[in-house]
């Protein structure tokens, strides 16, 4: 393709006081049916953030059916009663809950993919998750397993695996998503990350040793002191880094992404990121959650508005590939158990 | 008259662009290269979402997007089509004030009488022998850690047992059939009854008291537990407040949601520690045993375990405290049980 690239830039039209209406009236309607109608309130809230989002002229959409969510979400309350009762119970029952649900999890986590993916669609074309049960048992199961075997050492190569494995079998009409970043690529945030962290520690512990040394205070409280300084450092720091790698690794992720001949750019910068994580947080506090819907459209905004798609073959040459149904289960497992891979 | 949108064929990406005629019951899609008319029954309409583009879906998985809304509204209104309710509710502040105002009602309201009234139900219902399930769970977790072997001879532990098996309960069912004891010198002086029912007493406890008749009210205060499966109660009432945290501040923050859900919690268990005092005061009058003497065991454990440090600096903070500690100001408790006959 020698055709310049042309660059849509993604823009996201949401508004936090128009969305802090849907979201009140959608809570308060859940509560009152008993948690009933949130599976409805759940449609409303993807279609507001998916047709608010544009790229080319064009929005995206969202066509979930609210009953397969209720049933999806039936069954993970169901089970995540049977692990919090098992577990009161004695070890071994609660051990045999929590070995049952992670046999089961990587099989919902691909069905969770599958419907969230035929439920999007774009210029009225629908996309696909093609992602087969057995790679979903080693890229959500053994692999998180083996780098928590090795501490943590191969988690960026199963983080690079797993994006892989959801990229390369996702698709919009008849092309295919690929994700071409190796585990090198990976590796810098997270190597970054942790040197720092384990830089800030150990200032830290030669800080807060520095000071007591003067002072008199018996060894056994002198420990306490500067492991609590160290901790604290720990926890400081921590703060910083959850917003630098979220902006790293989704540029890393999206810049190395394509679709078809179609290319992604994404241009979030850790400051960024940080200032709207860190005010958020104090003001959905502050406002004991009510601004939870405001901060919501914020880091959407920013997420999106950073991202552009590189064109260069005409849009309107996609076609429909063949379309298949999910069941709405897995994705509502995965946002009740919290292990939802964020893309 | 009409209105311009966009119109997207469902079988590939291609935007066209038209304009939307309404003639009787019939809508046409009119564009350079479309031409599609349907009546208005085989065509849906989604309810308005805020100022997202309004939509047209086919039953062939054809669509129209129409960004101008007012155009699209006096279009299709004219057919019938008016916005739903839960639409209308969502695009006022008043109703957006209202449904706040009713979501705060309803989780105070669950969490007052609500969660309570589940907790115990459930409670009520959990076998028996799943409680001593529990109980042997917890021994088997603690023995060896923090609770070690008694050191009380067997004569004096047999004294006890024989009184308390001689003693009068206002429900037979509480009356306490599993007694163990143990020493525990990282506790302190205490006795504590698992939800099965069985009941652990501390060496350091019955060195602590003058007489066998604090021992048996204590005791009773803790069977006031049992019966009522207090702990229990509690443990359910904790997870779903912890819960609830976690899932509403969870992105936030998983440590902050702790925090304020242990505050939650105080105001149950201090509730139970009241009703628990009035069950022994009933346990202790129908043993002829004088209600004071939990009042005095009482006293007595404060002084053990806070004695030290009290001071009249404190007395300010007396109320926060009373609101923070799992217990209610045992001072506050030693009064209400004075006033017992």
């Amino acid at each position: 393709m020698d055709q310049e690239l042309r660059r849509e830039p993604f823009i996201f039209t949401g508004r936090g006081g128009e969305y802090f209406r849907i979201w009140i009236v959608n809570l308060c309607l859940s509560l009152l049916t008993l948690g009933i109608y949130s599976a409805w309130a759940k449609v409303r809230r993807m279609q507001y953030f998916y047709r608010h989002t544009a790229v080319a002229g064009a929005n995206f959409d969202y066509h979930g059916d609210p009953v397969a969510i209720l049933k999806g979400r039936i069954l993970a309350v169901g089970m995540f009663a049977l692990y919090s009762v098992a577990g009161q119970f004695s070890i071994v029952a609660g051990l045999i809950a929590f070995v049952l649900i992670l046999a089961v999890m990587p099989w919902l986590l691909v069905r969770s993919f599958r419907f969230r993916l035929h439920n999007t669609s774009y210029r009225g074309l629908r996309f696909s998750f093609h992602g087969k049960n057995g790679e979903g048992y080693v890229n959500f199961l053994l692999l998180p397993l083996v780098s928590y075997m090795s501490l943590g050492l191969l988690w960026p190569l199963a983080h690079q695996q797993i994006r892989r494995y959801l990229h390369n079998n996702s698709q919009y009409g008849n092309e295919r998503f690929g994700l071409h970043a190796g585990p090198g690529l990976f590796y810098k945030p997270y190597l970054i990350v942790f040197g720092a962290l384990i830089g800030v520690m150990v200032a830290a512990g030669v800080i807060a040793a520095l000071l007591i040394k003067g002072t008199s205070l018996p060894s056994e409280s002198a420990v306490a002191v500067v492991m609590g300084l160290v901790l604290l450092a720990y926890l400081a720091a921590l703060l910083l880094i959850t917003p630098y790698l979220a902006a790293r690794l989704q540029n890393i992720i999206w810049n190395n992404t394509t679709l078809g001949p179609f290319g992604f750019e994404s241009h979030l910068r850790a400051r960024g990121m940080f200032g709207i994580m860190a005010s958020n947080f104090v003001l959905i506090i502050l406002t004991l959650g009510l601004f939870k819907p405001f901060a919501d459209i914020r880091i959407a905004r920013y997420r999106l508005e950073n991202m552009a798609l590189q064109v260069n073959a005409d849009l309107d040459e996609f076609v429909a590939g063949v379309q298949v149904n999910a069941s709405a289960a897995g994705e509502e497992m995965a946002e009740m158990f919290d292990i939802d891979i964020a893309i | 008259m009409s209105v311009s949108g966009f119109y997207f064929d469902g079988r590939s990406a291609r935007r066209y662009t038209v304009s939307l005629e309404l003639r009787g019951d019939v809508l046409h899609v009119i564009g350079d290269a479309v031409e599609r008319s349907e009546a208005l029954a085989d065509i849906k309409v989604p309810a308005p979402l805020g100022d997202t583009p309004r939509l047209i879906l086919f039953a062939d998985g054809a669509r129209c997007e129409v960004v101008d809304r007012a155009g699209f509204d006096a279009l299709l209104q004219t057919a019938g089509h008016a916005p739903s309710l839960i639409a209308r509710m969502e695009a006022r502040w008043t109703y957006a004030v209202a449904s706040l105002l009713v979501t705060l009602a309803l989780i105070a309201a669950a969490y007052v009488w609500g969660l309570p009234y589940a907790a115990r139900e459930a409670a009520e219902r959990m076998p028996e022998k799943v409680l001593v399930m529990m109980d042997g769970q917890f021994l088997k977790t603690f023995d060896g850690r923090l609770l070690e072997p008694t050191k009380l001879s067997s004569a004096r532990q047999q004294a006890l047992v024989s009184r308390l098996r001689a003693m009068h309960w206002p429900d037979e069912a509480a009356k306490p059939d599993r007694i163990l004891f143990r020493s525990a010198p990282h506790i302190g002086p205490n006795a504590f009854a698992l939800p099965g029912g069985t009941v652990v007493m501390l060496d350091e406890l019955v060195m602590l008291a003058q007489n066998d008749e604090e021992i048996l009210a204590v005791l009773a205060h803790e069977m006031g537990h049992v019966t009522e499966r207090h702990a229990l109660r509690q443990m359910l009432q904790a997870s779903v407040v912890g819960l609830a945290m976690a899932w509403y501040v969870g992105d936030v923050s998983t440590i902050l949601a702790a925090a304020p859900s242990a505050l939650l919690e105080t105001r149950y268990s201090r509730d139970f520690e009241r009703r628990a005092d009035n069950f022994a005061v009933r346990t202790l009058a129908l043993n002829g045993i004088p209600a004071s003497r939990l009042g005095e065991m009482l006293a007595k454990l404060e002084e053990a375990y806070a004695g030290k440090q009290q001071s009249k600096k404190e007395s300010d903070q007396a109320k926060w405290m009373d609101y923070l500690s799992t217990h209610p100001a045992t001072e506050e408790r030693i009064r209400a049980l004075k006033e017992q006959p």
